[in-house]
């Protein structure tokens, strides 16, 4: 098993689409986080709340892009038909699947790390501009990292799972997309009592904070954490069924 | 070897009399695939015995590529069963080193350098980096090792391909279309090649719709059209090599008016 987690590893280093996903990430952490720390009123990002949801888009960006991850690391191989070799190598495809699933979880750890990192940089470094006082602290700061990159991480295995169902790399790009960045904030803003139970809201329960939800919405970050690793369990094994049933063209 | 050969059922359509023998490397039987209404194999029945070099011909569309991907274990079949050593593909325990295949669609991520993609199947089977390097060198791709595989010609691609199957050093290659896009150079290189590797006594499968390629590489041949084996051809029973496959495979593919 572990040699084939190795295998997923060198797939990630060596292509540039791992790269590409972390410079994107970057740019639009700098962007949005900039937009906000710079544009809000100073009532609204003087206080604990406020400033946790400018940080809390580091959650949420860092889980889009540990899915995205995820997803493409077995979309890639059906796109360019490595999945092929990929199985000719290993043919317990349930084995492919959770040697992905580790792989990504691991790369995703540090993505949510440094989605989370820079996005608490940037903010404090925006606020210091300004002079306005910054009242997260010590113990909030370790619960975004460590919070955002374990939600990461589980993010990664829900792109794999999810991957490995749709297979094809713009349909699960473009879904996964459009259910963070659209559907969930719709979700949470217009039914929050639902909405706190959903897939990004988990994360931002884990980490403490996600883009425009106060922490007082979202659940406990231990339900956060349980929540989280049903949906990823659940695409895990959606991702492996669907693999081991269907035909590789 | 080459007297020790499978049945020759020369022009019977279908034909399922086929019994393998202890050392069948490959055993097909009775093996169909249906894709909705459409069959794409229908009870294809034959087997290889170990150190042959058997053509796999038949017009495009015929079936060869849906065999070699059920022998492979990439898709289930309809009914029948496609074996190599006597068990499904993914129930060896070690199949790259008992198995290769080079797949027609040339399944090479573009950004990825072919030394990489070795390297990637090499770790995934606990096979050494130093036997990728061997490979590169022995299909004289160590120069261009380090570029990503969209700046290769065909002819390098089908050489990667090769590589790859070889990782494990394998007793039965399965090739699909090795020849496709070659220029004459490569063809020769190809052929060369396969002698040597059959020279060790593995047995190789070729795929091809281009007969006059495999005329001079192999020592009999399976016809299938329409995913029915149209017969099989022993050449050393022919008179004439190339030209007589060319008229016992029109024949039997009902291509000759």
């Amino acid at each position: 098993m572990s040699h084939l987690v190795r295998s997923e590893l060198l797939k990630q280093r060596t292509t540039r689409t791992t790269l590409l996903l972390l410079v994107w990430m970057t740019a639009l952490i700098l962007l949005v986080t900039l937009l906000h720390v710079l544009s809000l009123s100073s009532a609204h990002i003087s206080s604990l709340d406020g400033q946790l949801k400018v940080v809390g888009w580091g959650t949420g960006i860092g889980a889009l892009f540990a899915a995205l991850l995820g997803a493409m690391s077995i979309t890639s191989e059906f796109r360019h038909g490595t999945i092929r070799p990929t199985l000719l190598a290993s043919p317990r495809r349930e084995r492919v699947i959770a040697a992905k699933l580790l792989a990504g979880a691991l790369t995703s750890l540090l993505v949510g790390l440094l989605a989370e990192a820079l996005t608490a940089g940037i903010e404090a470094a925006g606020l210091a501009a300004r002079g306005i006082h910054i009242h997260l602290g010590a113990a909030d700061y370790l619960q975004l990292l460590a919070g955002g990159a374990a939600a990461a991480a589980l993010f990664a295995a829900i792109g794999v799972g999810i991957g490995a169902v749709v297979r094809q790399q713009i349909g699960a790009v473009v879904g996964l997309c459009v259910w963070l960045l659209l559907i969930e904030t719709t979700l949470i803003g217009n039914i929050p009592s639902a909405g706190k139970y959903a897939p990004g809201a988990a994360a931002g329960a884990i980490a403490g904070a996600i883009q425009t939800q106060s922490a007082s919405q979202l659940v406990a970050p231990v339900l956060g954490v349980v929540l989280l690793v049903a949906y990823a369990a659940i695409a895990a094994a959606a991702g492996t069924l669907a693999t081991t049933r269907r035909d590789v063209a | 070897m080459r007297d020790e050969q499978l049945t020759t059922v020369n022009a019977v359509p279908g034909a399922s009399g086929v019994i393998d023998s202890a050392d069948a490397v490959v055993t097909v039987r009775g093996l169909s695939k249906h894709y909705g209404d459409f069959v794409a194999l229908d009870r294809l029945t034959f087997t290889l015995t170990a150190g042959t070099i058997t053509g796999f011909l038949g017009p495009n569309g015929a079936g060869k590529t849906t065999t070699l991907r059920l022998l492979l274990g990439l898709a289930e079949p309809t009914a029948g069963e496609a074996l190599v050593f006597g068990r499904r593909y993914r129930d060896l325990e070690q199949p790259t080193g008992m198995v290769g295949a080079v797949l027609e669609s040339g399944d090479f991520d573009p950004g990825r350098s072919g030394r990489n993609h070795l390297r990637m199947l090499a770790l995934a089977t606990g096979i050494p980096y130093e036997r990728a390097e061997e490979l590169l060198n022995l299909v004289e791709l160590g120069r261009a090792a380090d570029r990503p595989v969209r700046t290769y010609s065909l002819g390098m691609r089908q050489r990667l391909g090769l590589a790859a199957a070889l990782l494990g050093d394998p007793e039965l290659l399965l090739l699909d279309e090795p020849a496709n896009g070659l220029d004459p150079a490569g063809v020769h290189w190809l052929r060369g090649f396969l002698q040597q590797l059959a020279a060790g006594g593995r047995t190789i499968l070729i795929s091809s719709h281009v007969l006059a390629e495999v005329a001079q590489t192999v020592h009999s041949a399976l016809i299938i059209t329409s995913g029915r084996l149209a017969g099989q051809v022993q050449l050393d029973q022919l008179e004439d090599g190339a030209r007589s496959l060319e008229a016992a495979y029109l024949e039997l593919t009902g291509t000759m008016s």
